[in-house]
Formats: C-alpha cells, structure tokens, sequence
C-alpha cells in the first residue's frame, strides 16, 4: 500500500512555478526524505499534502483514499513552523489538537515526557524558547502515536542535542515500523535515518527511490605521486576510471566500479609513477546530492 | 459540531481577552439602557405627554432595540479578534492539518456568530423588560418585540461584515479599523448619498436596512417615514446580507491557500 501518492502536482505562486508536475509515492513503512535546497518546493508540497494549499493541478491519494480530514487525522505533522495559541499552555494546546484529532487527553503526558516538556507544561506558549516551541510541535505530532509521520524540518531551532534527540526519535519510530515522511536541507539528517528518498530542485522532481539506487555514491581514490599532472594524465588511461582532477596537492581519480587500490598502484608503477599516497574513499552525500543536482540542472 | 463547540470552547476558556471583552459587550446593553432611562425619565415627562412614554410597553421594545442598535460595535471586535487570531497564531492551517475539514473551521466560526448574536438577543430582551417594569408606566406585554427581532437581524449583518472583514484582511490591526470604519461612517455615509441623489433604495445598505427598521421612538413620530420602503423589503435585505456573507465567507475558506 502507498501512504502517499502524488500524481503531478503543480503550483504556481504569480510568476513562481513552485512546482511542476512533481509525482511519487511514498511506500509503507519507508522514512521517506524529501531532499531539496531552500526554496525548491518542499514545503509547498507538504503544504498540499494536508490541505493548506491548493494544487492548481494534479492530485494525490493518503492511503489509498481520496485524502479527507478523516486521513489526516491518521497523520501527525509538523508543517514549516510550530502553529500554537500563544495565550495558552502546552497542555492546553495539546487538549486542542487532541480534540480536532478526535483522540482522548490521555496521551498528553506521555508526549510532553517524550519531548521534555513535562516541567513546562503549563506554561503560556508565547514564553517558550524557539527550541522549545518546536519540542511542542514534535509533541502535537506523536499525539495519539500515529502511524504515519511527516515532519517539516523537524531540527529548525533546535540546539545540537536537540537536534541528536530529534534523529534519535525518528529513528526509534522509524524502527517501530511507522512510515515518516521527512523534508529536510538538511543532507546529513536524510543519509541517516532516509531509506527513500525524493529530490526536489526548482520545484521540478530530480529523482526518487530506496536512498542507495537514487544516490549512487560511488567510492573514488585520493592519490598523490612527485608529478600530479603526469599522474592525471596516466589515471585517465586506467580502465574504468571515469574521472580525474587535481586537487591541491593530490589527485582525485572517481570509477564506474569499485576501483582496486592494488591493481591501480601496480598499473602506475607499471607507467613508471611512483605513489607516495593512495586513499580508497566514499564519495560524501553532499558531493552525490550537488552532482545529481547539476547534473539535472544542465 | 458539537466536537466543533467543545474544540472552540478550549480555545477561549482560559483567554482573558475574550472574557473581558465579551463581559464589557454585555455589561453595556443594560448599563446603556438604564441609564437613557433614567436620565431621560426625568427630563420628558413634558415630552412623554404629548408623544407617550418611550419607556412604557410596548415603546420600550423598539426604544432599546434603536438605542442597542448604536452599541453593537464591541461585539464585532470581539468576534474578528476571535477570528484573525487564527491567522496571527496560523492554527487556522494547523486545525485543518491536524484533521478537521476547512468547512469545519467556518462553522467553527459561524458559531461565535449564532452565540454572540444569541446571548445578546437574551441579555437585551431582559434589559428591555426591566426597563418596562422599571420605568414604564403599562403591564408587560410582547407586543412591539419584532423590533427586538430586527435589532438581532441586523446584529447579524454587524457580526457577518465583521467575520468576512476578518477573514479577508486577516490581520487584527486593519480589519478593526475597517471595520469600525464601515459601522461608524462609511455605511451611513454611503446611505446618506444614495437617498439623496438616487432615491430611497439608499436605505437598503447593509447597515441601514437595520437602521431604517428603528427609528429613534420620539423622533419617528415627528419625521415622515413615507419615503420608506414595505418592512418586509428591509427584513429580505438583511437576510440576503447574511446569506451573501455567509456564501463569501465558505468560498474564501474553501478555495484559497491558508
């Protein structure tokens, strides 16, 4: 079963094409990551997905179904900024949100523990912190331990150990077999805890898919010898080597396929370069995310 | 709905504002009322013999409703306050993400309108009645009260102009003052032309189809009304108003981003 299916979703802000014909789906289970540069759409997207914007045109479906409220309420989320009544508690705000969600007040405690909140809690909202506003927000979201998660940015504002508290949390929800849909700049965030993922450049959809077949983040050697340019020279002749560029003070030789160390110092010492460095490395999510956005781009 | 009203409920129970605002609009109904009656008892008795007494039933139904009719304006401050902190606070998109329909978040808003406009219906027919008692100098009786009914007829156009300010403008600060604006002057204003360069059909503005309903007692019986239309025409006018307000309202809420 999909827990989200978007069928080519459009929309336009006046001259602004937010996004274009952006289609995918999002399978049960998966931490799904939107991945995109600021600006490129994700939020309208989400913001489509729970009906605070209007596509102008396209469709999608939660769980299989026409979405309505009923679906939505299945769904805990965090969109763009945490939204509260400044002149109340957390834990009247959360008697809110579990009322338009039509769930018991029972649950609140053990959300405002998980988020660390319980000593705060009746505390007017508008003197919480920017970090604490946002723990309110992931709170609102666990309401009712919903199966199917979307977070909006889900470490804006918070500080380092937030920010590990927050992944740690997606993970152990992740691990508990609820599906998370997660927008994010974030690249690190995605790489460790996506199984999916959907990029999102300029409002247009790159790529989707398991995170490991849309990423391809093939290993590269680092490598270094008396005479670099002589080196680049020989490395481009190498079977398989698809690139080579000096960088500093060592070359940068990336493959088609997983390069042996071995054969390629054998195969310079052979051309009569000596090595002074060799250095088998992954290739980063950064570099992997910037190439398949330029590369889409040109 | 009645999830609606109990969701609602959470949202003001502990809102001072709104608790002090809604008491202050209620508070002047009675306070406004007794004191024209009392200063005003003192004064006309020359007056009230000629023209009877304004205090007396069934006077006193259309004397208050007209004297009301001026000081219903808190109550549509109190009523965009209650909407445009939705937009401020952005929970309007967090209601409707967190799982109700954007037609539920109009209701929801619908019902401050029938609430407000209700308990004020109540309170000033009370006030009304102890005025009578009070002042008059007849037995009770109901008869004139469908002036109270044009009263809390044209208290819901009031409320109905003050929800689509609201929720077209958005923002508390503007909305007020256009709204304020459009009761105090622009309504009157606009009325005050019409009738003189094009005719009677002036007095069927929003506003002033009320109005044109609750002529100030004693000054009705010195001023013709006969440039007037039926009662039935101002009655349909408003209706149409609220129904009007009530379609661009929905249309709003259900067809643009939030």
């Amino acid at each position: 079963m999909s827990i989200l299916s978007l069928q080519n979703i459009s929309k336009r802000y006046g001259a602004v094409q937010a996004l274009s014909g952006v289609s995918f789906d999002v399978p049960a289970g998966s931490v799904f990551g939107i991945l995109g540069p600021n600006g490129s759409g994700k939020t309208t997207l989400l913001g489509i997905v729970t009906d605070v914007l209007r596509p102008d045109t396209g469709s999608f479906t939660l769980f299989d179904r026409v979405p309505s409220a009923a679906e939505r309420r299945q769904i805990g989320t965090l969109l763009e900024t945490p939204n509260f009544y400044h002149y109340l508690s957390a834990y009247k705000n959360l008697e809110i949100s579990a009322a338009i969600k039509q769930r018991g007040k029972d649950d609140i405690a053990r959300v405002l523990e998980i988020c660390g909140l319980t000593q705060r809690q009746h505390s007017a909202f508008k003197t919480y912190s920017l970090g604490m506003k946002q723990r309110l927000a992931i709170a609102a979201v666990l309401l009712g331990d919903p199966d199917v998660l979307i977070l909006d940015e889900p470490t804006n504002g918070l500080d380092p150990s937030g920010i590990a508290e927050v992944r740690e949390l997606v993970r152990k929800l992740a691990d508990s077999g609820k599906t998370i849909i997660l927008a994010s700049h974030l690249l690190d965030e995605v790489e460790k805890v996506c199984t999916h993922v959907a990029i999102l450049r300029s409002g247009k959809l790159l790529l989707s898919g398991p995170v490991n077949t849309v990423i391809s983040r093939n290993d590269f050697v680092e490598m270094a010898a008396a005479d670099l340019p002589a080196l680049c020279a020989v490395m481009l002749k190498y079977p398989g080597c698809t690139g080579a560029v000096i960088q500093g003070s060592i070359v940068k030789a990336s493959f088609a396929e997983l390069p042996n160390p071995a054969a390629i110092n054998n195969y310079c010492a052979e051309q009569g370069i000596w090595l002074g460095y060799l250095q088998l490395r992954k290739k980063s999510l950064e570099t992997a995310f910037l190439e398949i956005t330029n590369i889409n781009a040109s | 709905m009645k999830q609606i009203i109990y969701t609602e409920w959470l949202k003001v129970k502990s809102y001072r504002t709104f608790w002090v605002m809604l008491l202050l609009a209620l508070v002047i109904i009675p306070a406004g009322n007794f004191m024209v009656a009392d200063k005003f008892s003192e004064n006309l008795e020359q007056v009230s013999k000629m023209f009877g007494n304004p205090f007396s039933f069934p006077e006193v139904w259309l004397t208050m409703a007209s004297m009301n009719s001026y000081i219903s304006i808190l109550f549509g401050l109190l009523l965009i306050i209650l909407v445009t902190n939705e937009y401020t606070y952005r929970t309007n998109r967090q209601n409707v993400i967190d799982g109700w329909e954007r037609s539920q978040f109009v209701y929801a808003k619908l019902f401050w309108l029938a609430a407000i406009s209700l308990l004020t219906l109540v309170v000033a027919t009370i006030s009304a009645a102890l005025i009578g008692v009070i002042y008059g100098n007849k037995p009770f009786s109901l008869e004139g009260y469908q002036y109270m009914l044009y009263y809390f007829l044209q208290f819901n156009v009031m409320l109905i102009i003050a929800l689509l300010i609201g929720v077209l403008v958005k923002r508390a600060g503007l909305a007020i003052v256009l709204f304020i604006a459009y009761n105090m002057m622009l309504d009157q204003l606009l009325s005050f032309f019409v009738k003189r360069y094009i005719g009677p059909v002036g007095g069927l503005l929003p506003l002033q189809s009320g109005d044109e309903l609750l002529p100030f007692p004693l000054v009705s019986k010195m001023v013709s009304a006969s440039d007037q239309y039926e009662t039935s025409v101002y009655i349909t006018a408003m209706i149409a108003y609220i129904a009007l307000g009530i379609y661009l309202v929905f249309r709003k809420i259900l067809k643009s981003d939030l």
